[in-house]
């Protein structure tokens, strides 16, 4: 109760802090479409000179495309901007402040900022979803629908808790400043299932920077290509990588020295 | 004027050279997108024997060099230069003799691009031995007239993108947009996909934009895809669009510094 009032209350603030730039939301929200028509395009394009990609359909792929997006969201809308804020307050020791609230500090690190307009973003996505499933048709039950909605907030809170990793980093090397550019990087390659790459990038996605575990997987998990020992096996997997990172966390804070001493 | 350029280079060779950490980054990011659309594109391929004529090594082929042309033609100069017009740094250029963007900027984006292409070289090999492309359709004579097409592809780009840039002397929101003319590369030149796959208007739009001189023109160029004619038409094209984008970029730049009145003067 207490964290979600927490949430909303930095909801808030963030939407007063955007609303100084009202211009600037529609010119985003205007490039996202503009780029929405992009992606949905080369879909087209690729379907236009094949019926399957790596044995996914045309629909199956709008669904990956909303999945992708979802994760996209994640980073633009909380990664990115409180990645920024946090480097610098290891920087500047702003992070004394932070972690003398009597709140988790994870949490106040990671969702004090968000960029309010990137709700758009999420609806969108939502709706490429759904609209992916449905024209999937018959072919999918609600069982696979629920494995999917599990194994993609299981993906997200993977992504989460690596992100958590490499900005904990930061705690025994200060200089670390590109902490996030790497997930940044390979993000772009969560567009397409990762089944069609060749096995060493496949490998580098899945298990090294785990964008195709929020990405791919969810999808194969509505396709009904997973049994359900492999589901069991990813769902750990999230649970296990969050409790990781929340004591790689706990043991970064205990070396933060501040920046004056 | 020799010297002045010398001292140029020495100064921005090692003011990007403090940056080589970040580069890996920046070329990690930058080769996701094609390594991407190569496996996509091989994968159809291969799964149907060809497509459109395209088999799965003409593919590998296509994106390979694209990676080469790619990093030739390119341009960063609405990261160094943007900036400067809006926070006012600019002033202290503008009282030198020399042209700030055709100088200063032009030296720092080609040191940028050789430290660039020097990380690239050893992932480019590397990358060679994964996908084992077979370059037999190449030729010499191709490739030693790829590199003036290149390099006149790199100035008709810079040209375009320091007039884009200019346009930060009358908008803030001269990043917006640079990515919506990103997005016109991304759809004409042939970086998503060689341009005989893309749906017609697109085609026969691109023939009329320059876009098509960054990525397209030039890969063909090396792989040996084109006509004498077509080489010549191109190279025509580059020196037409050389003109009309300098001719573009000064309109702009005269313009603008009339206007400009740097923050805090």
């Amino acid at each position: 109760m207490h964290t979600l009032k927490l949430l909303s209350s930095f909801f808030k603030v963030n939407v007063q802090m955007s609303l100084a730039y009202r211009a600037d939301t529609v010119v985003n929200i205007l490039l996202n479409l503009m780029w929405l028509g992009w992606e949905l395009l080369s879909l087209n394009i690729i379907f236009s000179n094949t019926t399957t990609l790596g044995g996914w359909g045309f629909a199956e792929l709008i669904a990956l495309l909303g999945v992708f997006r979802l994760v996209n969201t994640l980073m633009m809308a909380l990664i990115w901007p409180n990645t920024e804020k946090f480097n610098q307050s290891i920087r500047d020791g702003s992070m004394d402040y932070t972690i003398l609230q009597p709140v988790n500090s994870m949490f106040l690190v990671t969702f004090s900022r968000i960029t309010v307009w990137r709700i758009w973003d999420l609806i969108l996505a939502i709706t490429l979803i759904v609209v992916g499933i449905n024209m999937t048709g018959d072919t999918t039950t609600a069982l696979h629908i629920l494995t999917f909605i599990l194994l993609a907030t299981t993906g997200t809170i993977v992504i989460y808790s690596l992100w958590i990793v490499l900005i904990a980093l930061t705690f025994w090397f200060t200089k670390f400043d590109n902490n996030v550019t790497i997930l940044h990087a390979l993000l772009d390659s969560g567009r397409y299932p990762a089944t069609v790459y060749p096995v060493w990038l496949r490998v580098i996605v899945t298990f090294i920077v785990p964008i195709a575990v929020a990405t791919t997987i969810p999808l194969q998990a509505l396709r009904g290509d997973l049994n359900l020992g492999q589901v069991a096996i990813f769902f750990f997997v999230g649970v296990g990588s969050f409790i990781i990172a929340s004591q790689v966390w706990k043991a970064g804070l205990k070396r933060y020295s501040g920046a004056s001493s | 004027m020799y010297l002045i350029f010398q001292r140029l280079w020495q100064v921005n060779w090692a003011e990007q050279w403090q940056y080589r950490a970040n580069m890996l980054m920046y070329l990690l990011y930058w080769l996701v997108s094609p390594i991407m659309y190569l496996a996509v594109w091989t994968s159809i391929a291969n799964a149907n024997g060809s497509v459109n004529g395209f088999t799965a090594n003409d593919f590998i082929t296509y994106y390979m060099t694209l990676l080469i042309c790619d990093q030739v033609t390119s341009n960063i100069v609405i990261h160094i230069f943007g900036y400067k017009i809006q926070d006012g740094t600019l002033s202290g250029e503008l009282v030198k003799p020399i042209h700030p963007m055709l100088t200063n900027a032009l030296i720092n984006n080609i040191a940028f691009k050789v430290l660039m292409i020097l990380g690239f070289l050893p992932i480019w090999v590397i990358l060679f031995f994964l996908f084992k492309p077979d370059f037999s359709s190449v030729a010499l004579s191709g490739v030693l007239l790829s590199i003036p097409a290149m390099i006149l592809g790199f100035f008709v780009s810079y040209m375009i993108s320091a007039a884009i840039t200019a346009l930060a002397f009358w908008t803030t929101r001269v990043y917006s947009i640079h990515e919506f003319y990103f997005a016109l590369i991304l759809l004409f030149s042939g970086q998503f996909v060689p341009l005989p796959l893309m749906p017609k208007l697109v085609q026969d739009i691109a023939q009329y934009l320059p876009f098509q001189l960054f990525m397209y023109y030039p890969i063909q160029l090396i792989l040996g895809k084109l006509s004498t004619e077509q080489i010549i038409q191109g190279f025509v094209s580059g020196v037409i669009w050389l003109g009309i984008s300098t001719v573009l970029f000064n309109w702009v730049w005269k313009n603008g510094v009339k206007r400009y009145s740097a923050v805090g003067a």
